[in-house]
């Protein structure tokens, strides 16, 4: 059977490609710094309760990560849905076939991040005075959160190979999986590091906000947080060689000269992530922040024409059928901006004048 | 079609939607009125300058957050991700056409992620100022994002403007948006009452909680005020044919609809015991009880409203099973497995019917259906039918039940769905492919043994000639009485006695016409339980044997009737089973006229009285034959009250079971019967005909064996004589006089259009020959096809002639009543209805033309031939009085000339 017979029409486009792709891009980014902290973090502490530490409070300061992380969650979840939102709008006729083919594993991922958050919780409030039921929390988060992460792998991964989906007639129960797909392997141990990486980072900035409060020994921990980002980086650039490597042939290419563009965000991001690598180990904070904002967005739209290569020989986002909806469209803006203000008013009101709350 | 489809046999998408959908809802909207309590009682709390009421907020903003936030946020995502897997197509489509509605509402959603976490993080490091700002600006939020959403969701029940535009605004604001949006709000603000008693029963200083418990009661209460008036405009505001579809054709929703009012009543009264108990144990327990009737009432009114969109996922656009509306044509014309993207069989063979049934199965019906699972299972509804019985069901989907979508492909993936219904899910081997009335799979009891002797008559010294004829060429007998009964036992026979002379004379007194049955038809009380309940069914205590009409089925005597001037035996009980154990439709009758005065025998002679009980309900309601190949057992007795009971309310079933079956025709009138009926309940053949049409219409001729004993190769087979002949050589069908299935069901549906049942069974029905408003209404057993339709002038017909939509004009002009110039009936002389002379009788030559040759050793009509005017007239006659064709040869000598004649 020819695969590309089973992939279905694709619906109108409501908005030019690019603006839709443009919206997706920039909320997948906040999404990944985001949950790149929540499992990342998880993973950090769960490592560090399972080596015998993080049993008491360190500089008498609550743990970053099991303070931070079910609101990080929260928020992370809230970032997560736009880019799945501008993913069905662009690719949904890939998107759903291959949700479909892994089905049952995708469906569990809900009730995966519910407990997954609950845990959370539960370790955050736990974590000094009930240690062991806070470790087995901590455990059960990073389990299910390495499961998310794993499923959504699985689903990128088949959306991009239709050359899979004939496999759908021998198994329609929905628990098809891609493991043979060489590129899931790296491609999943890449996300993994760079939560690893990510988070580290999180916590040094944390703690730098501690260390301008006055809090002692902060800056040690500042200088463990880049560590842990800069070994992970450096371990990031092997693994990212790896998945380049894995990938089919044809699409590999297009990375290694035979595309400018995809030459380039490739060099670029090399680049970028050595450069962060470099200022971690020189303990620049906020440059490494910097760098680190930087390597994620080349890495974003790494992704993005990774995309476009895997599905060339199917199709084009611009040969889609457009119809726009310009009018909703600027409402929407509007609304965005007006609720980023609102954000901003938020915090000022909240954090700005806690002097005034307390006396 | 476009999209592979997850086979979830047992589980059901549908179930899988609402376990996570339902809880996410009655969170989502406590998220909304709990965010309108919080900042509201966050300013009693300041104005009472009452810490113990922040410190009660404080723990219920937690409770809150951990509900609304990670359960509510985390299930709301988990919606999305489910209709993607069970509806993508239409997932598609919402998400497209409001993807910047989705958009704005995520700004909302992410507005109130935030507040909600700064609310509870800094509740205690913030200014009163900054706290109430945030508490609202969280309520705004939670609220607007209802706003939105509320748009899209109403705009799968009611798309209004959209179906034509495909503008975004006009879908957003539907005709159901803001009923909807109030209705929704006011919702929301109970269930803040309903959840602020969970945390408020925490409360451990007894008179505070008491103080708190009424509040909350405030809140559960006064919401309702709004909520019922909303709930009104709400549902006034659905389109009429939607509700109408909802509401009155879907038996599943009535249970819902009782559920919420009774849930309504409920969460009032257990909102009263909350506000005056004084017991904590009882206040508790009345939580314990409201917060699971509370999720069961969000349940019911979402189900509900899922339920009224049927048969569309988007209303007037997209079928449930994702199939646009807009394809139906083409799908009908190409195959929804040729057009369908993830099908593994893209053409039906004859080879692979059961996989490419499971294929069509999987695209068409497995979106609501699962199969031996919690939701709409699909076994109980499909074993009660034969196999035939689930064509017919598939070929009526969507027409009068209109909650479901009809079936679409061609008629080969049609079979092919139900060879996997009948194979692939029930287990049971599949049928021969060919018509069971075509081929020659039917299994009858054999034809009845002897044969019958001509009665004598000397056309030298004979008197008198009894001409004798049963009224209805056939008298079906439905025999499951302990079940129901439309048609008891009784024949009746008719007699005219004709003095022979040049001028003969019609004799009308003095004279006593007697019948007898042949011994083994004599004991039909033997064969059925129609006397153990005749008393029920139709109110007379009868003797056992004896019928309606007090005729007795082994012999009796004739009636003068003085309207019709023809002698009359009514409702002789006779029963097609023989004392032997076999099946003979055609039992004779003998005959004898007698002087009353000194009872010498004036004239004799034989009659069949033809009778049957075969009726193939069981092919399409299950079961089998109730016995000989005939009848209809209790299995499928009980099958069609069943389904009755179903669709109408009624309760016949359990009725037979208490020993009390009623006769269909006591609310459906009958002519035949001289039933009244019920005053606006359409009369029986009206019901069966146009229900059945909408089942059984794309048989159309084939479509009487079903139910009617004709056809060929069946144990009856009692459409004979000159027509039946033509019918058994394939040229003729019932139809050329009474109209196929579905003009049948046209024309007795036009005469009941003041009932309001008449124009939905009519409304799907397709007719090709004319316009259905052209179809003259016609009332069953009164109107019937005019003879002269065809036979214009008594001529021969023009090839393919058609008599149906013209009708006798009076009772008196029905065939089995007309008389010719000369008094005599039509009957008297070409036989039966169904039956004309001659009759070639499928099992026993002569048996239907015992008279004419006994009167005239032909077997054709009496008189016919010329020289056949001396049976009466003792002469031949010149004068072609009775009618003006008399004086030729016969034209038609159906069969009978292989014969020698």
């Amino acid at each position: 059977m020819d695969p590309a017979k089973l992939i279905p029409y694709a619906e109108v486009l409501p908005a030019p490609w690019w603006i839709l792709e443009f919206l997706g891009m920039l909320t997948l980014t906040l999404h990944l710094l985001f949950i790149n902290v929540v499992l990342g973090g998880s993973l950090i502490l769960l490592f560090r309760r399972l080596s015998g530490g993080a049993k008491s409070p360190e500089q008498n300061q609550p743990d970053i990560f099991a303070r931070k992380i079910p609101g990080t969650l929260a928020v992370a979840v809230t970032f997560g849905v736009a880019p799945l939102l501008f993913v069905q709008v662009l690719y949904g006729q890939f998107f759903y076939s291959s949700s479909v083919l892994l089905a049952k594993y995708w469906i569990m991922v809900i009730p995966a991040v519910i407990i997954a958050y609950y845990s959370a919780y539960v370790t955050s409030r736990k974590l000094y005075t009930t240690g062991a039921l806070a470790t087995l929390t901590l455990t059960i988060t990073c389990a299910l959160l390495l499961y998310v992460a794993f499923t959504f792998q699985n689903n990128i991964s088949m959306m991009l190979q239709p050359e899979e989906w004939t496999r759908y007639f021998d198994n329609r129960g929905g628990t098809l999986l891609n493991t043979d797909d060489p590129v899931l392997w790296p491609r999943y141990l890449h996300f993994i590091t760079a939560s690893i990486a990510v988070a580290g980072l999180f916590s040094a900035i944390v703690w730098d906000f501690r260390r301008k409060k006055g809090v002692e020994g902060a800056g040690e921990k500042i200088n463990k947080g880049l560590g842990i980002f800069g070994v992970a980086t450096m371990i990031q650039i092997v693994l990212g060689f790896w998945l380049l490597i894995s990938l089919p042939r044809e699409v590999m290419m297009l990375y290694m000269g035979q595309n400018m563009l995809y030459t380039t965000t490739l060099f670029a991001a090399i680049i970028l992530a050595i450069a962060a690598t470099m200022s971690a180990v020189l303990k620049r904070l906020w440059p490494t922040v910097i760098l680190l904002v930087l390597t994620v967005v080349t890495m974003i739209v790494m992704r993005t024409l990774l995309r476009t290569g895997y599905l060339e020989q199917y199709f084009r986002i611009e040969d889609v059928a457009m119809d726009p909806q310009y009018g909703i469209f600027s409402l929407f803006l509007v609304i965005f901006v007006a609720g980023l203000v609102i954000l901003y008013l938020m915090f000022k009101w909240a954090f700005g004048d806690g002097e005034e709350a307390r006396q | 079609m476009n999209y592979p489809v997850w086979e979830l046999l047992t589980m059901g998408g549908g179930s899988l939607i609402a376990l996570i959908a339902i809880p996410h809802v009655y969170i989502s909207h406590l998220a909304v009125g709990g965010g309108l309590f919080l900042w509201l009682t966050d300013i009693k709390g300041f104005r009472e300058n009452s810490p113990e009421i922040h410190g009660y907020l404080k723990k219920h903003i937690w409770f809150f957050l951990l509900l609304t936030m990670v359960f509510g946020g985390i299930t709301g995502v988990g919606i999305w991700f489910i209709i993607s897997l069970v509806s993508p197509a239409a997932t598609a489509i919402l998400i497209h056409n409001f993807v910047f509605g989705w958009a704005i509402e995520w700004v909302f959603f992410l507005g109130e992620i935030v507040a909600l976490l700064i609310y509870h993080y800094q509740y205690d490091k913030m200014s009163r100022k900054a706290r109430l700002r945030i508490s609202f600006l969280y309520f705004l939020f939670a609220w607007l994002s209802m706003v939105v959403i509320v748009g899209i969701i109403d705009f799968m029940l009611t798309p209004g403007d959209w179906l034509e535009t495909r503008e975004f605004w006009d879908g957003f604001f539907n005709p159901t948006y803001w009923p909807s949006l109030f209705f929704r709000s006011f919702i929301a603000f109970t269930f803040a009452g309903l959840f602020g008693y969970v945390t408020t029963l925490f409360l451990e200083d007894r008179a505070f909680r008491q103080r708190m418990v009424s509040y909350c009661t405030k809140w559960l209460l006064y919401p309702l005020l709004g909520l019922i008036p909303s709930a009104a405009w709400y549902f006034y505001a659905v389109p009429p044919e939607v509700r109408e579809v909802a509401f009155e054709m879907n038996k599943l929703t009535g249970m819902w609809v009782n559920y919420l009012v009774a849930a309504t009543v409920l969460i009032f009264l257990l909102g009263i015991v909350m506000s005056n108990s004084k017991s904590l144990s009882i206040q508790r327990l009345a939580v314990v009880v409201l917060v699971p009737v509370g999720l069961m009432w969000m349940g019911g009114f979402e189900y509900i409203r899922e339920i009224s969109r049927k048969p569309y996922v988007l209303f007037g656009y997209m079928y449930s099973n994702s199939i646009l509306k807009a394809d139906a044509a083409r799908i009908n014309e190409e195959g929804v497995l040729k057009l369908a993207k993830w099908s593994a069989i893209d053409h039906v063979t004859d080879d692979n019917l059961v996989e490419a049934g499971r294929e069509v199965f999987n695209l068409e019906c497995m979106a609501c259906h699962t199969v031996g699972g919690l939701q709409n299972d699909i076994v109980p509804k499909v074993e009660p039918y034969g196999f035939q019985g689930l064509v017919a069901q598939i070929s009526g989907q969507g027409k009068i039940l209109g909650y479901m979508p009809p079936f679409l492909g061609t008629s080969e993936e049609k079979l092919a769905l139900v060879s996997f219904i009948w194979n692939g899910i029930l287990g049971r081997e599949l049928p021969a492919r060919e018509s069971p009335y075509t081929g020659g799979s039917r299994q009858g009891p054999g034809p009845p043994p002897e044969k019958t002797e001509i009665p004598p008559f000397d056309p030298d010294s004979s008197e008198y000639v009894l001409l004798v004829w049963n009224d209805q060429g056939m008298h079906s007998v439905s025999d499951c009485d302990e079940f129901f009964s439309f048609l008891p036992p009784g024949n009746t026979l008719q007699a005219q006695l004709i003095r022979r002379d040049p001028l003969p004379e019609r004799i009308t007194s003095g004279v006593t016409i007697s019948y007898k049955a042949p011994a083994q038809h004599a004991n039909p009380a033997r064969h059925t339980r129609f006397w153990d309940f005749a008393d029920k069914l139709y109110g007379a205590k009868l003797e056992q044997n004896a019928g309606l009409k007090g005729n007795a089925a082994a012999g009796g005597t004739f009636k003068f009737d003085e309207e019709w001037e023809r002698y009359e035996a009514k409702s002789i009980p006779l029963l097609p089973y023989r004392d032997d154990g076999k099946f003979d439709s055609y039992p004779v009758i003998d005959i004898e006229a007698r002087d009353s005065a000194n009872g010498e025998l004036l004239a004799s002679t034989k009659v069949v009285a033809p009778v049957s009980t075969e009726a193939d309900c069981w092919r399409c309601h299950g079961g089998e034959p109730r016995k000989l190949g005939a009848g209809i057992s209790d299995e499928t007795a009980t099958n069609i009250l069943k389904v009755h009971d179903y669709h109408e309310g009624t309760q016949l079933y359990q009725q037979a079971i208490d020993g009390n079956p009623q006769r269909c025709q006591s609310c459906h009138a009958d002519p035949a019967l001289g039933a009244e009926g019920t005053e606006g309940v359409l009369n029986f053949s009206a019901a069966m005909h146009g229900w059945h049409a909408n089942y059984m219409g794309e048989l159309k001729d084939e479509a009487c064996y079903y139910c009617h004993p004709v056809a060929r190769g069946g144990v009856t087979r009692y459409f004979r004589g000159v027509h039946g002949l033509a019918f058994e050589k394939g040229k003729l069908v019932c139809g050329n006089c009474h109209g196929d299935m579905n003009e049948m069901a046209v024309s007795l549906l036009n005469a009941e259009k003041d009932k309001p049942r008449a124009a939905e069974l009519a409304r799907h029905i397709q007719i090709g020959s004319m316009p259905k408003d052209s179809v003259h209404g016609r009332t069953p057993w009164l109107d019937l096809p005019d003879c002269f339709a065809c036979h214009v002038d008594f001529g021969q017909p023009g090839p393919g002639a058609r008599a149906f939509n013209n009708y006798n004009p009076t009772t008196r002009e029905l065939y089995r009543n007309y008389k010719d110039n000369g008094l005599i009936n039509c009957i008297a002389c070409h036989g039966s209805p169904h039956a004309v002379y001659p009759v070639l009788n499928p099992h026993d030559t002569y048996r239907d033309v015992l008279q004419p040759m006994q009167y005239q050793g032909e077997p054709y009509a009496i008189g016919a031939n010329v020289k056949n005017c001396t049976v009466c007239h003792i002469q031949e006659m010149e004068n072609p009085i009775h009618h003006e064709n008399i004086q030729r040869m016969v034209r038609n000598k159906g069969g009978f000339e292989k014969l020698g004649y």
